[in-house]
């Protein structure tokens, strides 16, 4: 048997090669890709892209506007891995292409723009609060239905998705008795957008652990998980990013890792991988803290005392990397299901992406603002009083879209869901 | 029925008068302004690099992408759109989800590609009747997905079933594991809406059980897309059965799985699949889905009974029998709606499953008798050493229709030479063996050369006049199932590039 060609002989390595024959062309992604859902044309698919990758791979296709378009048009939701019968990696192949496109296409002076604000602040907890600090006197005034009418559409949508800033202050709503001296350890690892605009799902999913008997390692310092950047194709400080994290995560000795934002823990769960060149110390220990991630929900199920009841209707979105990364579906639904007088209804589609996917809906607006609709219309036919899910992403951009249509759904972390159907079981 | 039989007959008139446009037209700016103006911009994609992602379907081996294409929203749309294309002697291909093994959305001297993918409406699922009214864009499960509720659901289930359509299902006239009890595509549409290559809307059978006259729908069910382009479609729905009981069997060698298989059929027991995997394909479904087949198997069947609960237990105690009477070493009964799940999770990701073991594959589709199956797999092992490609086999045992799946790398010439000759011979086996070429994925461009062996020219020539009844001129899917344009008494290759 003649060998194979081990690479593209035309060598623009834009991702590994051989990868992409995993990909058989079969088409089974297709109906599991949100874009693709959307738009109903193949270049917006996962086969599609893959397509593309590997006309660019092989020199049949210039990396021009068209061809950027379609790959930056993926949310990154991995809902065609879970689809995929042939295993193909698809998060390493979209992540591995955007780097390459950051270092050899020239964006438009907009779109770079609108990016490198992304970058610049979102990672930085301290940066986004001093930016949103203004925002929140406004709001305190009353003011803020004003100015987003005063802002051009641009800023306006961006402003829409924001959150109450008064919710976000709130702290942990339920006691926790003091932990015994051998329970085992968790550290919520608290990101970076997610501690300045969800900090009580933080403070809740601790305060939850800790009833369940869990010991809560407070880390001083959590960083950015890095996964903004490996989305958007800015691998190098990712990494950076990564190796900080991995240092302070494995210091802190804790048996389990969580996140209150699941593509964080999945980009955690994933640093043996992003890690492996690097020295055999923190390769291993990359490796070692990547095996320790798991959910909140996993941690909470059949330990958690539950409250008494709390009679509604729930239904439950699965947050992308949750599902299709973590692979987490039934313990969310289970701890749920086992609150007395709860009734669960499930929404047509309910692991396809609501269009948020980090910071997607603020590059990719018609598509993003097109998939929230779109859940908002799956959300609103079950007749829940609440829409659950374990994403702040998710949160707020169902919650804005169902503000828009005066919808009474509300939608809420799990966290913050439990904490509160206890209290209220409690009082 | 409300189709006008005088409209065949005029079109034949007016493609004798059209005589000379070969539907290989240009595709020009004019015309792609003026199919904008039918569907919207947004409907149309005619930039090369987007073009290039639909160069091909499921069938991988050749290549070939449209100059343009269309994806109207309704019937109405598709027909402005054909007439815009009859009138400029335009010839066009349909695609759905592209999902299809055979090549048949492969454009061969099409250059306008019709994508259906934006009719994906479930306009009625009617709970008393049992009928659903779909867009032929619709996706195969999700017709199931919108019965549920009223506890019916669509039987036809290729393995592509989360992502192909109800139009390429009618195209290929597909099947699925359960076709071995409830039938193939064309047993579950009652009626459909055509619209004929020179625009006009036709309603063919419609919702009624039994209709009178010539079955024009089961013309059209299986005709790949070479008689215009199907829109709507009426089909059949099913009562969910009561409970199901889900064997996994597991064998030492092909034969006597096979000797169950004919067993459990005389028996006089209709379950609702039989389906069995070699060892390879068992390697590879337990390597990527870890539900825990037995990796030492020479062959597994997975047989599903499905119906009254009452009934099933006493069934399922005789195919256990049957099975080990034929030499089964272990007899696995599913535990649980969740343990069935995945044996059928495993069973339709097969294919995928096996592209795990190397870059590309060629997924054959043929029938032989049941009782033929071991002969045809000795076929296929010695097809397999002969061209040094490993080949897997994942098929319906019930109803004879294999899959042997055929392993290359398209980036070694003479592997995907191999590939096809490798798929040649083993469907002339079938053949001899009275059998036939396709189950379930039809002819497309990959069969089109083996054709003569099943038909004569004669048989040739009648297909071909059903054909032109509806589409005279040969616009819609030009060079697809009967072997070349023009003349079906020409038996050779096909013109087309094979790049290779």
């Amino acid at each position: 048997m003649a060998s194979r060609p081990a690479h593209s002989i035309w060598g623009r390595k834009i991702v590994e090669y051989d990868l992409l024959f995993d990909c058989v062309h079969c088409g089974l992604c297709l109906e599991a890709c949100p874009t693709y859902a959307i738009s109903r044309a193949e270049m917006d698919s996962p086969r599609g892209r893959i397509y593309l990758m590997k006309a660019l791979a092989e020199g049949r296709l210039d990396l021009d506007s068209d061809a950027v378009r379609h790959l930056d048009a993926c949310l990154g939701c991995r809902g065609c891995e879970t689809a995929c019968p042939s295993g193909v990696h698809y998060g390493r192949l979209i992540e591995d292409t955007r780097s390459y496109i950051e270092g050899n296409y020239r964006r438009e002076t907009p779109d770079l723009l609108r990016r490198g604000l992304i970058s610049a602040i979102f990672p930085y907890p301290a940066r986004l609060r001093i930016l949103i600090s203004p925002l929140r006197l406004i709001e305190r005034a009353g003011l803020r239905p004003l100015l987003n009418r005063m802002m051009p559409r641009s800023i306006r949508s961006w402003l829409e998705l924001l959150p109450p800033l008064a919710s976000t202050q709130t702290s942990a709503s339920i006691s926790s008795p003091a932990p015994s001296s051998s329970a085992q350890t968790v550290v919520v690892h608290h990101g970076c957008v997610a501690q300045v605009l969800a900090r009580s799902e933080i403070a809740n999913a601790e305060a939850l652990l800790a009833r369940a008997g869990y010991r809560v390692i407070h880390l001083d310092r959590t960083i950015c998980c890095g996964a903004l950047d490996l989305h958007s194709g800015n691998r190098a400080r990712a990494l950076d990013f990564a190796r900080a994290n991995v240092r302070a995560l494995a210091a802190s000795g804790a048996n389990a890792i969580v996140s209150t934002a699941s593509g964080c823990s999945t980009a955690i769960a994933e640093y043996g991988m992003l890690l492996k060149d690097d020295d055999h110390e923190l390769s291993e220990k990359a490796r070692l803290v990547a095996s320790r991630v798991t959910d909140l929900s996993n941690l909470l199920l059949k330990r958690l005392p539950m409250p008494r009841s709390f009679s509604c209707t729930v239904t439950y979105h699965d947050a992308c990397h949750l599902a299709h990364g973590l692979g987490v579906r039934d313990a969310p639904r289970e701890l749920l299901r086992s609150i007395p007088g709860l009734k669960l209804v499930e929404m047509v589609d309910a692991d396809m992406c609501c269009g948020s996917a980090g910071s997607y809906n603020l590059t990719e607006p018609e598509m993003a603002n097109a998939l929230a609709r779109r859940k908002a219309d799956s959300t609103i036919a079950t007749r829940a009083d609440y829409v659950v899910l374990a994403n702040p992403g998710c949160e707020f951009q169902i919650a804005s879209e169902l503000r828009r249509r005066g919808s009474n759904i509300r939608v809420m972390h799990l966290a913050d869901f439990l904490a509160m159907a206890i209290r209220t079981s409690d009082e | 029925m409300r189709h006008d039989m005088q409209s065949p007959r005029r079109m034949i008139e007016s493609s004798f008068m059209d005589a000379g446009a070969d539907g290989s037209a240009q595709v020009d700016k004019e015309l792609i302004a003026a199919l904008g103006k039918i569907v919207g911009d947004g409907g149309l994609v005619s930039r090369l690099s987007e073009l290039k992602v639909y160069e091909c379907d499921g069938w991988t081996i050749e290549k070939s992408a449209p100059d343009l294409i269309v994806m109207p929203r309704s019937t109405e749309q598709t027909s402005a759109v054909l007439r815009t294309l009859w009138d400029r002697g335009i010839a066009f291909v349909p695609r759905g989800a592209g999902t299809g093994l055979s090549g048949g959305a492969l454009p061969v001297n099409a250059p306008v590609m019709i994508c259906t993918s934006r009719m994906n409406r479930i306009i009625a699922v009617d709970s008393a009747d049992r009928r659903a009214v779909v867009e032929s864009g619709v996706v195969n499960l999700r017709v199931s997905d919108a019965a549920r509720e009223h506890g019916l659901f669509y039987a036809p289930d290729p393995s592509s079933q989360q992502a192909c359509t109800i139009g390429g299902n009618i195209a290929e006239n597909s099947g699925g594991p359960h076709t071995l009890k409830y039938g193939v595509t064309t047993n579950h549409v009652l009626g459909i809406t055509l619209v004929l290559p020179d625009g006009e809307i036709v309603e063919l059978g419609g919702a009624a059980e039994e209709l009178c006259g010539y079955d024009l729908v089961g013309a059209v069910v299986g005709a790949e897309g070479t008689v215009g382009i199907v829109t709507r479609a009426i089909l059949r729905l099913i009562r969910t059965p009561q409970a199901h009981r889900t064997f996994l069997v597991t064998f030492e060698d092909v034969e006597s799985a096979t000797r169950a298989v004919s067993a459990i059929i005389a028996s006089g027991i209709v379950p609702g699949a039989i389906e069995m995997m070699d060892q390879l394909i068992v390697h590879a479904v337990e390597d990527a889905f870890h539900v825990g087949l037995p990796a030492s198997a020479g062959a597994v069947l997975i047989v599903e009974l499905d119906g009254l609960a009452a009934a099933l237990d006493d069934q399922a105690r005789t195919i256990a029998a049957i099975a080990r009477g034929a030499g089964a070493t272990e007899v696995r009964l599913a535990a649980s709606d969740a343990e069935r799940g995945a044996l059928w999770k495993a069973r339709k990701r097969a294919f995928g499953a096996v592209g795990r073991l190397a870059p590309n594959y060629a997924t054959q589709d043929g029938v032989v008798p049941r009782t033929r199956l071991p002969d045809i797999l000795r076929v296929i092992n010695e097809v397999s050493g002969k061209y040094q490609l490993a080949i897997g086999n994942v098929f319906h045992a019930g109803d004879g229709n294999i899959h042997p799946i055929i392993l290359y790398d398209e980036r070694i010439p003479e592997q995907v030479r191999g590939a096809i000759d490798a798929g040649r011979e083993i469907l002339a086996a079938c053949v001899a063996m009275g059998g036939s070429l396709t189950g379930e994925h039809g002819i497309g461009v990959e069969k089109q050369g083996e054709m003569p062996l099943l038909f004569s020219p004669g048989d040739l020539i009648a297909m071909a006049e059903l054909r032109h009844v509806f589409d005279p001129a040969e616009r819609s899917n030009p060079n697809k199932i009967i072997p070349s344009a023009g003349s079906c008494v020409e038996v050779a290759a096909p013109h087309r590039q094979v790049p290779i």
